[in-house]
Parts: C-alpha cells; sequence; structure tokens
C-alpha cells in the first residue's frame, strides 16, 4: 500500500508528470512574458492563447528525424541530454511542493547540499553533451556552460547558506517550514544576489554567454536534432523550474501559505506553482532588460563583485540573526 | 601643381561635372601626393578602370573639400602596369586589388596583390569587365569554376594553428553570416592579431549586366544591388545620367526624391541600430527597433508603392506624384517615431550592459579614418566631419535646414549613436521637405538616347558616400558604369578596429559598420 502512493507521488504527483507538465507551463509563461514585453504576440495558436504550444513543439521535435554526426561519441551523445534532463528532476523530487517532497516525505539532514551538487552533476551532462558532439561550436558552447557553471556555483552555494543559517538546518522542507516570516524579509540583500546568481545558472540575459548565437550559433545545441534536442529544451525548461523552486523553498517559505478549506496539499500545491510564476516571471522580466554581457566581463563580474557580496551577505545574515532579530522577533 | 609638372599635367577643371587631371602613366604618384600636401583630408572615392581599345584607363576619384577631383591616366592593354598608390593613400588598397581582377592592371609595389573578387581559381587572363572578354567565356567560367561549386573544400571548422597564432576561418558559409564572405581571422588567443577579408562571393556583375541594359533598365538594376539602400541606389545613378544630359528636373520631382532618400535613411538606420542589438544579445531592443521600422515601409509602400525596392526613381524626375493627402499621414508617423526616439536615447545614455558591450570597442581614431578613407556613420563617429548631403549638396539637401552629427569618441557605441541622432535629423528633413514641397511638375520626359559624355556623382547613403560614374557613348546603352558602395569603402576600418580587439568583441564592432555583402560586392 505504501509502495502504491510512493510510485504515484514519484511518477504521477507531485513527481514526474506533475513536473513535466508544470515545465511546459512554466515555458509557455515565459515565452508569452517575454514576447508581450518585446510587443510580440508570443505562441498563439495552440490552445487557448498558445497554452499547448511548448507541448506541440516537444512533440514535433520528437517526431523528427535523429541524425548523429560521424565523428560524434555516440553514446554520450545519445545518452548525456536525458541523464541531465533526469537529474534535474530528480532533484526537484526532494523539494517539498504539496506539504512533502515526491521522494521522502521529510527529506533528510543536509539534503540542500545533495540538491546542489545533482545541480552540478546536471551541468556538468549539459556540458558532457556538447562537448560530445564534435563541433567546435558545440564544444565552445560546452565549454562556457562549464566555465559560467564554475563562476556561479560557489556564490549560489553561499548565498543558499543563508537561508540555512536562518533555519538552523541545511534540510530544505525544515527551511521551508521555519519561515512563519519569509527569509526573503528577513535577508533581502541575499535574495536579490540569489536572482542574480541564478540569472547566471540559468543561463539568461545578460549573463546567456553559452547561448550567444552571434558567437557560437547554437552553443552545445549545434549539432542535436530530434528527440535529442527536445529533451535539451526540456532540460533548460526544467532547470528554470528547479532554480525558481529553490528560490522559493529558500525565500519565499516554500509551499506553505493561508490554507482556507479542504486538503492542505491541494493549497500548498496552488501556492507553490504561484510562487515559481512568479519568480520565473521575475527572471523573465530581468532577461528582456539587458543585453549580453561579455564572457570576460560576466567573470569578471563573477569573481570580483558577486563572489565578495556572497561573502558580506552571509556575513551580514549571521551578524543580523545573531545580534538584531532575536530581539525583534 | 602645373608649374610642378609642367607639360605631362591637363588639368581640366568643372569637366566630369569637377574637376579632372589628365597626367601620364608615369606621374599619378606624384599627382596623388601633391593634392595630399595640398589638403590632409583628401581621401579616396574610387578607382575605375575603362577600356578604351588600345588602353585601358585608370581613374582615380579623390575627394577633396567637397569636390571630386579625378585623376586621370591610361596603360597600354598588352603591358598594364601603374605604380601603386597604396603607400601613399591606405585606403587606396582594396580598390586597387578590385581593378586588378576586373582590368588586369597591375599595381606596381602594392603590398598585397592577391586575389579579391574574382575566385582563386579564375583563369589568368580573362578580365571580365574588359570590353573583349567574351561573355559566354566569362559565364562558362563562372559554372565550371571549382571553387565556386558546393564540392570545393570542405568548410574549414576545426582552427588550424599557425605557430602561436590561431586561424579561424569565417565564412564563406557560416551561420552566423547572414550572407556569404569569407574572412580569415588569426587570434592570438583571445585577441585577434589580423584579420584577411576575401569577397566577391555574391558578385553578380552588375557593372558589367548594366553595359548590356538600357538606361531606363539599368534603374532598376542598380536598385537591386543593396536592397536596404535601394533609393539611394537609384536615385545617384540617375542623377549621373542627369548630369551626362544636363537635365535639370523640376523642384518637385527633387523634393520628392529628397523625402523617399531620407525614408531609406530611417528604415535602414532603425533596421541597423535593431540587428545591432541583435547582435549583443539584446533581443528586446531588436524587437523594439524593427516594430518601429514599419511605420517607415508603411510611408515608403504609400509614396511609392513598394515596401523595399521602392522603384520611385527614374531619369527625369519620380515616378509617382506625392498626393496632398499623405503630407498629414506622414507628420503623423513621423511625430510617433520621434517620440520614440527620446525613449532610445535614455535607453543608450544609461543601460549598463549595453554600454558594457559597446563603449571602448573597435575603436577607431580620427587619423585612421582619414587614411583609410571610411566614409559615412563610421567617419562622422571618428569625428570626421563628412557628409555629401553637406560638402556636396543634390536634390533638395541645399536648401533644408540640418546638422552633420559627429562625435570624437570612434567606438562602436559612438558609431551607433551616430546613426541614432540622424534619424532625429531625417525626420526633421523629411518634415521640412514636404511643408517646403514646391509646386509644378514632378518628372520631365527625357530622351531614351543618352548624349555621349561621362559624369561622375555622390549621394550619401545611409552607410556613407555611394559613388557612381557613368560614361555615355551616344546610344541608349551605358558604355561603363562604375558603381562604389559604401560598404566596399568600410572594409578597411573593420580590419583596423578587429586588430588587437577580442573576438568576443568582433560581432559587435562588425555590425557597428553596418556590413551588407550584396552591396560590398556588387
Amino acid at each position: 500500500m505504501l509502495d502504491f502512493l510512493l510510485i504515484f507521488r514519484v511518477l504521477v504527483f507531485p513527481g514526474f508528470t506533475f513536473i513535466l507538465f508544470f515545465t511546459l507551463f512554466c515555458d509557455w509563461v515565459e515565452r508569452k512574458i517575454e514576447a508581450r514585453m518585446q510587443n510580440r504576440v508570443g505562441p498563439a495558436v495552440a490552445g487557448p492563447a498558445g497554452i499547448l504550444q511548448p507541448l506541440a513543439d516537444f512533440i514535433k521535435l520528437l517526431t523528427k528525424e535523429e541524425i548523429i554526426p560521424r565523428d560524434a561519441k555516440k553514446n554520450i551523445f545519445r545518452i548525456a541530454p536525458i541523464i541531465a534532463f533526469s537529474v534535474m528532476v530528480f532533484a526537484i523530487c526532494f523539494l517539498p511542493i504539496d506539504g512533502s517532497s515526491a521522494i521522502s516525505m521529510s527529506g533528510f539532514t543536509g539534503d540542500l547540499i545533495f540538491i546542489m551538487a545533482l545541480v552540478t552533476v546536471a551541468n556538468f551532462f549539459l556540458f558532457m553533451s556538447g562537448w560530445a558532439s564534435s563541433n567546435p561550436y558545440g564544444g565552445i558552447g560546452a565549454a562556457r556552460v562549464l566555465t559560467q557553471f564554475l563562476g556561479y556555483d560557489i556564490p549560489l552555494f553561499l548565498l543558499a547558506l543563508t537561508p540555512a543559517f536562518l533555519a538552523g538546518s541545511l534540510t530544505i522542507s525544515a527551511i521551508a517550514a521555519s519561515q512563519y516570516l519569509p527569509f526573503i524579509l528577513l535577508a533581502p540583500w541575499g535574495f536579490v544576489l540569489f536572482i542574480i546568481a541564478l540569472q547566471a545558472e540559468l543561463e539568461k540575459d545578460p549573463f546567456d554567454i553559452p547561448h550567444a548565437e552571434s558567437e557560437v550559433v547554437g552553443g552545445l545545441e549545434t549539432e542535436y536534432c530530434g528527440g535529442k534536442l527536445a529533451f535539451l529544451h526540456l532540460t533548460r525548461d526544467v532547470q528554470i523550474v528547479l532554480g525558481a523552486a529553490l528560490v522559493v523553498e529558500l525565500f519565499l517559505g516554500g509551499p506553505y501559505g493561508p490554507v482556507f478549506f479542504g486538503l492542505p496539499a491541494f493549497w500548498y500545491s496552488l501556492w507553490f506553482v504561484l510562487k515559481v510564476l512568479a519568480v520565473v516571471i521575475v527572471t523573465e522580466y530581468v532577461t528582456c532588460l539587458f543585453a549580453r554581457l561579455r564572457i570576460d566581463q560576466v567573470l569578471t563580474a563573477n569573481w570580483r563583485m558577486l563572489l565578495p557580496l556572497s561573502v558580506l551577505s552571509l556575513a551580514l545574515t549571521v551578524a543580523m540573526a545573531t545580534y538584531v532579530y532575536p530581539m525583534v522577533v | 601643381m602645373q608649374a610642378r609638372l609642367s607639360d605631362k599635367v591637363q588639368i581640366q577643371p568643372a569637366y566630369l561635372g569637377k574637376a579632372t587631371i589628365h597626367v601620364d602613366a608615369g606621374l599619378n604618384r606624384d599627382v596623388v601626393r601633391i593634392l595630399l600636401e595640398n589638403d590632409g583630408n583628401v581621401g579616396i572615392s574610387a578607382i575605375t578602370g575603362l577600356d578604351m581599345g588600345e588602353k585601358i584607363g585608370v581613374m582615380y576619384h579623390m575627394r577633396t573639400d567637397g569636390l571630386i577631383v579625378t585623376v586621370r591616366t591610361e596603360v597600354p592593354k598588352e603591358n598594364p602596369q601603374i605604380a601603386s598608390i597604396t603607400d601613399l593613400i591606405p585606403g587606396a588598397n582594396f580598390h586597387e586589388r578590385e581593378v586588378a581582377d576586373l582590368f588586369g592592371i597591375v599595381f606596381q609595389g602594392h603590398p598585397n596583390p592577391a586575389r579579391l573578387v574574382l575566385p582563386d581559381d579564375w583563369p589568368a587572363n580573362l578580365y571580365p569587365l574588359r570590353k573583349d572578354a567574351k561573355l559566354e567565356e566569362v559565364t562558362a567560367n563562372v559554372e565550371n569554376c571549382a571553387s565556386c561549386s558546393a564540392q570545393h573544400e570542405p568548410v574549414q571548422l576545426q582552427p588550424q594553428s599557425e605557430g602561436k597564432l590561431v586561424n579561424i576561418v569565417v565564412g564563406p558559409q557560416h551561420p552566423a553570416l547572414l550572407e556569404p564572405e569569407k574572412f580569415q581571422i588569426k587570434v592570438d588567443g583571445e585577441t585577434v592579431n589580423d584579420v584577411e577579408p576575401r569577397i566577391g562571393y555574391v558578385h553578380r556583375g552588375v557593372e558589367k549586366a548594366s553595359e548590356q541594359r538600357t538606361y531606363l533598365q539599368d534603374v532598376y538594376l542598380v536598385e537591386r544591388i543593396c536592397g536596404i539602400c535601394n533609393s539611394c541606389h537609384a536615385a545617384c545613378f540617375v542623377e549621373t545620367v542627369e548630369k551626362i544630359m544636363s537635365v535639370e528636373v523640376p523642384a518637385r520631382a527633387k523634393y520628392i526624391r529628397t523625402i523617399i532618400l531620407e525614408l531609406n535613411r530611417l528604415h535602414s538606420h532603425l533596421l541597423l541600430l535593431g540587428h545591432a542589438g541583435l547582435e549583443i544579445g539584446y533581443e528586446t531592443l531588436f524587437q523594439y527597433m524593427w516594430r518601429d521600422r514599419e511605420p517607415i515601409m508603411d510611408l515608403t509602400e504609400m509614396l511609392t508603392g513598394n515596401r523595399v525596392i521602392s522603384s520611385a526613381m527614374t531619369v527625369g524626375g519620380v515616378r509617382r506624384d506625392l498626393s496632398e493627402t499623405d503630407v498629414p499621414k506622414i507628420k503623423t508617423r513621423l511625430e510617433a517615431l520621434m517620440k520614440k526616439m527620446d525613449f532610445y536615447q535614455k535607453l543608450y545614455d544609461s543601460e549598463p550592459s549595453f554600454r558594457m558591450r559597446t563603449r571602448k570597442v573597435g575603436v577607431l581614431s580620427k587619423e585612421d579614418a582619414l587614411r583609410l578613407c571610411v566614409v559615412g556613420p563610421v567617419a562622422r563617429a571618428s569625428g570626421v566631419n563628412m557628409d555629401v548631403r553637406k560638402d556636396d549638396p543634390y536634390e533638395a539637401y541645399g536648401e533644408i535646414p540640418f546638422k552633420v552629427i559627429t562625435r570624437t569618441e570612434g567606438d562602436t557605441f559612438a558609431r551607433l549613436q551616430v546613426r541614432l541622432d540622424e534619424i532625429t535629423e531625417s525626420i526633421n528633413i523629411i518634415d521640412y521637405a514636404v511643408d517646403h514641397l514646391p509646386s509644378g511638375p514632378y518628372r520631365i520626359k527625357v530622351p531614351r538616347v543618352v548624349t555621349a559624355g561621362e559624369a561622375v556623382n555622390r549621394v550619401e547613403a545611409p552607410r556613407g558616400e555611394l559613388f557612381y560614374y557613368v560614361k555615355s557613348n551616344g546610344t541608349a546603352y551605358p558604355e561603363r558604369v562604375k558603381v562604389r558602395t559604401p560598404t566596399f569603402a568600410n572594409i578597411p576600418a573593420f580590419i583596423k578596429t578587429a586588430i588587437g580587439g577580442s573576438i568576443a568583441d568582433v560581432p559587435a564592432n562588425f555590425v557597428s559598420l553596418d556590413p551588407c555583402f550584396s552591396c560590398t560586392d556588387r
């Protein structure tokens, strides 16, 4: 009986199926917002207001011919996008969505670190997929993913420690549950910096170096087509959901919010979805506002600005939590 | 000059519309040197080759103080040798290489006499623009040319290294290039060490083709040299023909032409500024700019019947009148665009990521701009005050007040900013022109057969000075049509500004020169 529930939770809700469709939905929101900000219509044909467009694109790509370049490292080329996608989804399964996460009810000690590590692994597989295509643009794009990721991993992790410190726990569900006051109010500096680092992590403007089409054409996706390209696109979208979900869990009080009637799980899921959408809208808004920086400017911004600032942010949080908040709260 | 070079020089003032100096073959360098000594701002507009039967004429069209001084000399066809002037004016480099390719003239002392326009395996003694080159032979060669076929030399994707330098070949087919052209970029780490351009991949032989068409057909042919600045080509060509025939077009036609030319400039500048946004990853800017370009396209369609290739110019005037009811429509559209320009100016002044990508990138100093004879917004962004509309007014520009925008920084940002300011000026010009539109006929009938003669003419196209030379032999077909497009004159600027910069800056830098390969090649 318990096994059946677990399978349902992992495969249907709040696990794989939910994440998949939520990702496609977020993709639609993103495209729609970007289009509206740029004075375009955006997806409008498939479904009401084009809501089915991401799904249609996904299915269309799946039906396309699969071409593997002669020089590509074939096995890695084939499986790397799928592994990257799976790892991302796996990471989301540890986030409390309807009050508890898909895999284990209350997480385990230190699963914050585990999830951050999964993100690193997934990015590494994205790098592998570009590198295995044996195309200079794919290679450069992949190397850029890694360069950028190495730069932003450390600040991102330091910033993730800010809420962990406030909550006194490295368990995500504990961090989310301890936010009677969302940490965005207690440590707004940490939130702002986290969004900036996330923007780089998600390879969005002004940090979308790996996708600079005027320099590296399609980046790591250059040689991909068909189903594998579909999975690469999906990986990118899941990555955005994962990033946004992390912000929600760490700074916006997780899935918790007022429960009006009926099942708390329903309300928690609703709050989660709404909060993630809010974060997605913010990141998309930032994307539309900026031009792409040059790779050296990105790395300088990271090492000279973001890293010291995130250390400062952590120090400030520690000071505030030790001396100021106990008197106020 | 007559004194220094005694009787070997004949000066004919006010010929070819401007001034012409006839010199013996050996003296072209001396004349150019004297011109340079007299005025440091002398630049070379074009070098025209001309098949004269036994001899080949070489004309150096030098621009000085709003005048075109043509230094004219002849070399025998059997032994076409002439001294290169590239060491005196570095800007003559590509002009000489082009003439060498198409007329077979050997420029002695040229630093790099390699092929520029023709394919590498083109036969040695076939010079397409000479009159004795058989058309069938030229076409057969184009069709059989191995390096023009798809099977030739697989595209070199892997960078080849040459000692410390890495050779990156961009093109002729490259996903980041919208048109085919080849650039061999030598890179030391991330720094660009040298750029070797190879053009001609979209050479359509317009100059040769125009010799086989009537003047009227040529108007529509030259329009197709460049889709973006099409009206400028047509206007420049018909003005040249009108000069040969000494036709004075009606004042109303001049104003309507001015309006169409300025609409052309507006649409070209907006297109480029949007495209620049795309190159630096600023998609929102791109979408905004191209949205605001739409009303301009609509206006062009309203006035000429076509959105892009306007086909409005004809010898003797314009093909359509501007109706009274169009005026308020023009005014409201332009007023709306003017309001948008404030927004873009604010963006240019304050958007940090945009400024980081464009400021101090690809700096071209004033001295280099003069030495390399660059034209248009590129030259003006480097502090060179040159604008054919002011220096050598044509159409109605002499009667319309406007400012020539110059900046001193010479970087990518300045080149884009100059264009942004020019949009405002263009709007004012159109505004003034529709307010002061003279009444009267909008075209006059001119004979199809053009009197024998020759003329040079310049027009300030959106990308800079556009130069035409037309020689008529008294028939309905021109003897020679020479086109020097502003993009061709600006290639040296790209090489100069790319060298020493980062490879990641190349796209932003390149786009700020407003490249257009189809008009570079013709």
